[in-house]
C-alpha cells in the first residue's frame, strides 16, 4: 500500500491522519506550525513534518511524487487549489482529496478526474435543510 | 485594451499610472481596504474592494473579457487562483502572474498559466548583466542566454566614431542591428556614419559579448576625440540633453 500524505494539520487534517494511522497504514502529515501536531494521537505512528507546503520542492523532498493518495486540508483555499492541481497534474497522484471553504472554486478543479473536492459549507447547508424538513413534518 | 489589475500596492499604482492615459479600460481590484483608498486618491480611478480570486468580486467589478489580467498579490498561490479564475471563468485573453518564489515559475506554467514573472529571477538576471558590463552598457539575453542584445553609447574618443559603417571592420561574430539617434531608430546601412552619443544596438552570442565591447570601446590611437569630418552632417541632433 502506497503512502498517504495529509497536508495541513488542523482539526480535519489531524483527525484524518489519526484515522489512517490507527488502521496501521503509512501516513505523513505536513504543517508549517509545529504546535498543530498536538492534535495527533499519542500513539500516532506516522511522520509529522514541520514544513511549508507552498514550496513544492519541499514536498518533493518528502517523497510526495510516490504517494498513493493526498488529503489537502490547509486553511487557505488558494493554496489548497494550487496543491491539488500540482498533486493531480504534475505528480500524477491517483487520488487527491481537497477541502474548500469557497464552493465557487470547485469549477477550477472540475474535469480533473483524480481530484475529489468537498465543500463543508454546502454539506452543512444541505444537512441543515434536511433537518429543517424533518422538523416541518412533525 | 481592457486591463484588470488584481492586488498589489505600489506595483499596482505604477501600472495604473502607465496605462491610465492611453485609452485603456482599467478594472482595479484590491483585497486591502487601506490600499483601495490610497490608490483611489493617488490615481483618481475607480478601485473595487474585493478578493481578486473570488468569483463574486470579479463578477461585480465586471472583469469579463480582459485583454490582459495582471495578478500582483503578495501570496503566489493567491495570484495562481486569480489568474486561473480569470482565464477559465472570465475569458481573459492573457494572464500575467507575478510570483515571489522563483521555483513557482516553472510549476505555474506547467499547470496552465501563460505568463509567470518572478522579480527575484529577473533581479538575478539583472545583477548578472549589470556586473559584467560597464554602466553605459545594457544587455538583454533572449532565449535562455543564447542571444545577447547589447546597447552601447558611442563616445567621440572611440575609433569607430565619425566613420561610415562600410569603412570599419566590424567583427564577424556580431552585427549592428539598429542605431538609436535623437529619439529615432536608424536601420544601419554601409553609408551611415556613426556619431557621438549614438546608441548602438548590437546582437551577438553571449560568449562574444566581452570581445565585442573591447572592439567598440577601442580608442583612437592618439587618444584624443576624433576631429569632426568636413562633410556637413545634420547637427540639430546635438540639442539632446545629457
Amino acid at each position: 500500500m502506497k503512502r498517504t500524505f495529509v497536508i495541513g494539520c488542523g482539526k480535519l487534517g489531524a483527525s484524518i491522519a489519526n484515522e489512517i494511522s490507527r488502521r496501521g497504514l503509512e501516513v505523513i502529515v505536513v504543517d508549517p506550525d509545529e504546535s498543530s501536531f498536538a492534535m495527533l494521537d499519542d500513539d500516532f505512528s506516522g511522520d509529522a513534518k514541520v514544513e511549508d507546503a507552498s514550496d513544492l520542492e519541499t514536498l518533493i523532498d518528502l517523497g510526495i511524487e510516490s504517494a498513493g493518495q493526498v488529503y489537502i486540508t490547509t486553511g487557505n483555499d488558494n493554496l489548497s487549489l494550487f496543491l491539488a492541481h500540482a498533486c493531480a497534474i504534475e505528480f500524477e497522484i491517483p487520488y487527491v482529496y481537497v477541502r474548500f471553504d469557497d464552493p465557487t472554486l470547485g469549477i477550477l478543479v472540475q474535469g480533473q478526474s483524480n481530484i475529489k473536492a468537498v465543500y463543508p459549507f454546502q454539506l452543512t447547508r444541505d444537512r441543515l435543510a434536511l433537518l429543517r424538513e424533518g422538523s416541518d413534518v412533525q | 485594451m481592457k486591463i484588470v489589475i488584481a492586488g498589489g500596492d505600489s506595483k499596482a499604482e505604477y501600472i495604473i499610472k502607465s496605462y491610465k492615459s492611453r485609452k485603456n479600460e482599467l478594472v482595479i481590484i484590491n483585497p486591502s481596504k487601506s490600499v483601495v483608498e490610497r490608490l483611489k486618491k493617488a490615481c483618481q480611478v475607480k478601485v473595487y474592494h474585493g478578493e481578486p480570486w473570488s468569483r463574486i468580486a470579479l463578477e461585480q467589478s465586471n472583469a469579463f473579457d480582459a485583454d490582459v489580467f495582471i495578478a500582483l498579490c503578495e501570496r503566489d498561490t493567491d495570484n495562481y487562483a486569480a489568474c486561473l479564475m480569470a482565464k477559465k471563468m472570465f475569458n481573459a485573453k492573457k494572464t500575467i502572474c507575478v510570483v515571489d518564489n522563483p521555483s513557482n515559475v516553472e510549476y505555474f506554467k506547467k499547470l496552465g498559466l501563460d505568463a509567470v514573472i518572478s522579480s527575484t529571477y529577473l533581479l538575478a538576471q539583472s545583477i548578472m548583466s549589470e556586473s559584467s558590463m560597464e554602466s553605459l552598457t545594457k544587455t538583454l539575453s533572449i532565449d535562455d542566454n543564447r542571444i545577447a542584445v547589447i546597447e552601447k553609447v558611442i563616445l567621440s574618443k572611440y575609433a569607430i566614431c565619425y566613420k561610415a559603417i562600410k569603412d570599419i571592420r566590424f567583427p564577424k561574430y556580431a552585427s549592428i542591428s539598429a542605431i538609436y539617434r535623437n529619439y529615432q531608430i536608424i536601420i544601419p546601412s554601409g553609408s551611415i556614419v556613426i556619431q557621438p552619443k549614438d546608441t548602438l544596438l548590437m546582437v551577438t552570442a553571449p560568449a562574444n559579448a566581452k570581445n565585442l565591447m573591447k572592439y567598440v570601446e577601442t580608442e583612437r590611437p592618439d587618444g584624443k576625440p576624433a576631429p569632426k569630418p568636413a562633410e556637413p552632417v545634420a547637427d540639430k541632433n546635438k540639442k539632446k540633453k545629457d
